[in-house]
């Protein structure tokens, strides 16, 4: 009697355990930079991602027929070609901090949602950014 | 006499007017002398008088532009509108800490109204004291919003904008704060029974205290969800923040209680575990306030850094060390009475709650979770919503099953009522799932509906069995069920709010479902499909409203109007945010956001239309479920107020 809600309840406390396991491995997203992509691309590859930096001077091409934006992403070291299929929202422009979340699939960053830095106390840097700067958008985009 | 100044008196005041309702309290304890009590009692009134002038003062400062204070000087703006300038007062750190500090002495003061048990009441009223001085000496010595600003500015930035952008802002805070602190009353009177070895009674007496901050709660977090869904432009309505999982947290924590609660108050049991479940329902309110004003989680709700931070984490260690010190001591002691046989109401609610234990488990380990492996692998993470979907659907799914089959059986064991009601639900369970398979729904969705009629069987046939207990003694069918109504505030009320829970799953599993979301970039005078509605660009129109800029967009929908949805510009803020126009509907809400615009000439914009069914349903479920609180608690109100015995 005793015995058979033990197994019950080892049962159900396993299944639970399984699943918050499995959905916690399934659903982190990573936030890094394009240069911390390049130092382990495989780790990253199809995993969702947060990716910070900025939009790269003359790179933005966007295609209002099809709402597809294409721009190259840089943390003054490391570039990253992006593509995002959207509108840019209105603040989006060349050298702005952005952060895409989505995933890599090979060399390109494919975002299905773009931020760009939204803070109310937040303002650029005057004289570009460095990467801890862009590790700071990163974390305060929202 | 300044703002300032008459604010500090006030803090300096009430702090110590709390100080001495804790000295009081404590030597009424030593002295066992109830005149000690009554004194306590009078020091809960003046202290709350005390709170009230604070909370005034700074509402004085803010009403009349006064900029001699840190905080008007850091949150105020002489352009808000007038209600915004008035709720500007929880709008920032401080003087949310204060709203809290005037509720919890509100509390205090309502709780020490109406306690009559003399052995209890010292301890019930030290640790409200104890918990309400922690608020006034962080106001006082730690963030205190009536700091003097030596060079006065003649202009502050003004809240938040995403504050600012809603009047629910104005309420939402207020009903969450009014949950959170409302827990600091059962909790206290569970400290009192474990110092009092008076294990059993404090369940039934603080039943009413506890539904009471279970509905604010429940209202606060529906009122969070609605102003996120009307002002944050993403068409959702919860999105796993960690603020929002903070106030869920303690709610799924309350519900657990509420329902072993009941439990313990019919058979004996599980006195143990309901002292345990309210301390970590209390903590987990301390926890939400720690992991939201440290800047230890990033979210959208999150105050800056400061020193608010350990000082809560240190208040939140005392509460857990005092709460399972007490345990510890006396779990000897407690004894259960009797065994449990899992097919009957105690079994069900004992299932039940341990759901809501899980949930509640799974919310802090997912908000947490980035911390860990930050420390452990050094990876910057977020878990993303994905992961608390997955596991809440299954054990939200286990919830609604077991929350219609408990009311139905009675205590100990099945009746054969019991069993015929159950394979009705099973049956109409089965039904349903298979029709909305066969028309073609996703498993997900087809479980939901199942669940619902489920869920709708079994209400009806708990009614059945009150109105059938009065037609035997004689009454006609209406005034059996108007006697039935009458009479059984707390299990009517309690179906009521089953059939809102049963509803918001619902809502909930069609708006996840079969949400719609397409944009476009349209010309003025421009006609396109959006997500399925002919849309027309009319115009483009930038308005100045004082305290921020408005470009507002006028799009017609073919043969439904026209709908206005707006971009606000605020002074402190360097990128617009948007106000969507949401036209509710019973079957779908249409919800159009101003996406991006022709920032140039005008001439064109980009326009996103959200079409979501069921959400208006939400809303709707919120409302059933408060409903369904107020019906087991308003007998409650008027005894409150005469200060006698409460039992709801």
């Amino acid at each position: 009697m005793k015995a058979k809600y033990w197994i019950g309840l080892f049962v159900v406390v396993g299944a639970i355990g399984y699943m918050i396991w499995g959905g916690l491995g399934q659903s982190l997203v990573y936030f890094i930079t394009p240069s911390e992509y390049f130092e382990e691309p495989v780790r990253y590859q199809g995993k969702r991602i947060r990716l910070g930096g900025i939009v790269k001077e003359g790179s933005i091409a966007f295609d209002p027929k099809a709402l597809e934006l294409r721009f190259i992403l840089t943390d003054g070291v490391a570039e990253v070609p992006v593509f995002h299929q959207g509108t840019p929202p209105a603040l989006f422009k060349e050298r702005q901090g952005v952060v895409v979340e989505g995933r890599f699939q090979d060399q390109t960053f494919y975002g299905d949602n773009l931020l760009v830095k939204h803070s109310e106390t937040y303002r650029p840097p005057e004289e570009g950014y460095t990467p801890e700067d862009v590790r700071n958008l990163i974390r305060e985009a929202k | 006499m300044s703002p300032g100044v008459a604010g500090n008196l006030a803090l300096v005041l009430g702090f110590v007017l709390t100080g001495t309702g804790l000295l009081l309290s404590v030597l009424a304890w030593w002295a066992k002398d109830a005149r000690y009590v009554e004194a306590a009692k009078r020091a809960a009134v003046v202290s709350f008088l005390a709170s009230l002038l604070a909370f005034a003062a700074l509402e004085w400062a803010l009403l009349t532009d006064d900029f001699s204070i840190a905080y008007t000087a850091e949150n105020h703006s002489t352009k808000s509108p007038t209600w915004v300038k008035f709720a500007t007062l929880w709008a920032a750190l401080e003087g949310s800490i204060l709203l809290w500090a005037t509720l919890q002495a509100l509390y205090t003061l309502l709780a020490a109204r109406r306690l009559r048990d003399v052995w209890m009441a010292p301890a019930v009223l030290g640790t409200l004291f104890g918990v309400q001085l922690f608020f006034f000496g962080v106001l006082l010595f730690v963030t205190n919003p009536f700091t003097p600003v030596p060079n006065p500015p003649t202009e502050g930035p003004g809240p938040n904008p995403l504050l600012q952008n809603h009047w629910m802002m104005a309420v939402h805070p207020v009903l969450m704060y009014l949950g959170f602190v409302g827990i600091s009353v059962p909790f206290a009177y569970a400290v009192a029974a474990m110092l009092a070895r008076r294990y059993q009674s404090w369940v039934a007496e603080t039943r009413w205290w506890t539904l009471v901050a279970f509905g604010f709660l429940t209202a606060g977090i529906f009122a969070g969800g609605w102003w996120s869904y009307e002002v944050l432009g993403w068409g959702g309505y919860w999105a796993w923040d960690p603020v929002e999982n903070a106030s869920f947290i303690p709610w799924l924590l309350l519900a657990g209680f509420l329902h072993t609660a009941m439990v313990q108050e019919r058979r004996g049991m599980f006195k143990s575990w309901n002292f345990t479940y309210i301390t970590l329902a209390f903590a987990a309110t301390v926890f939400g306030t720690f992991l939201t004003r440290s800047g230890v989680i990033q979210s959208v709700h999150a105050f800056a850094d400061g020193p608010v931070g350990p000082v809560f984490l240190g208040f939140l260690l005392l509460v857990l060390l005092v709460g399972f010190g007490l345990l510890s001591r006396v779990s000897a002691e407690v004894r259960d009475l009797g065994g449990i046989s899992l097919l009957s109401r105690e079994g069900l609610l004992l299932g039940g709650s341990l759901v809501f234990a899980t949930m509640a488990f799974v919310v802090v380990l997912g908000t947490l979770f980035p911390l860990i492996v930050e420390a452990v692998r050094g990876d910057e993470v977020s878990v993303g919503a994905p992961f608390f979907d997955t596991v809440f659907a299954p054990l939200g799914a286990a919830l609604l099953l077991l929350m219609g089959a408990a009311p139905l059986l009675p205590w100990g064991r099945v009746d054969p009522f019991a069993a015929r009601a159950l394979s009705f639900m099973l049956s109409a369970l089965a039904l349903f799932t298979a029709l909305s398979l066969f028309l073609g729904a996703g498993f997900g969705v087809a479980l939901g509906v199942g669940l619902f009629a489920y869920n709708l069987v079994a209400v009806v046939a708990q009614g059945a069995r009150g109105v059938g207990a009065w037609r035997r003694k004689g009454e006609g069918y209406l005034a059996a069920l108007l006697r039935y109504l009458a009479r059984a505030r707390r299990p009517v009320g309690a179906q009521i709010v089953h059939f809102g829970v049963a509803l918001a799953a619902l809502a909930i599993v069609f708006s996840q479902a079969y949400r719609v979301d397409a944009q476009k970039t349209l010309e003025i005078g421009e006609r396109a499909v959006v997500a399925g509605l002919p849309l027309t660009l009319r115009r483009l129109e930038a308005r100045d409203e004082g305290f921020r800029f408005a470009v507002v967009a006028e799009v017609e929908v073919s043969g439904a109007g026209r709908m206005y949805p707006r971009l606000h510009y605020y002074p402190t803020m360097n990128s617009p945010l948007a106000a969507p126009h949401v036209r509710y509907g019973i079957y779908h809400d249409d919800y159009l956001i101003l996406q991006a615009f022709d920032t140039e000439e005008g001439r064109w914009a980009t326009l996103r239309m959200v079409r979501t069914p069921m959400v208006l349903w939400l809303w709707v479920a919120g409302g059933i479920i408060l409903f369904g609180v107020f019906y087991i608690v308003s007998p409650g109100f008027a005894r409150a107020a005469r200060g006698s015995e409460v039992t709801a």
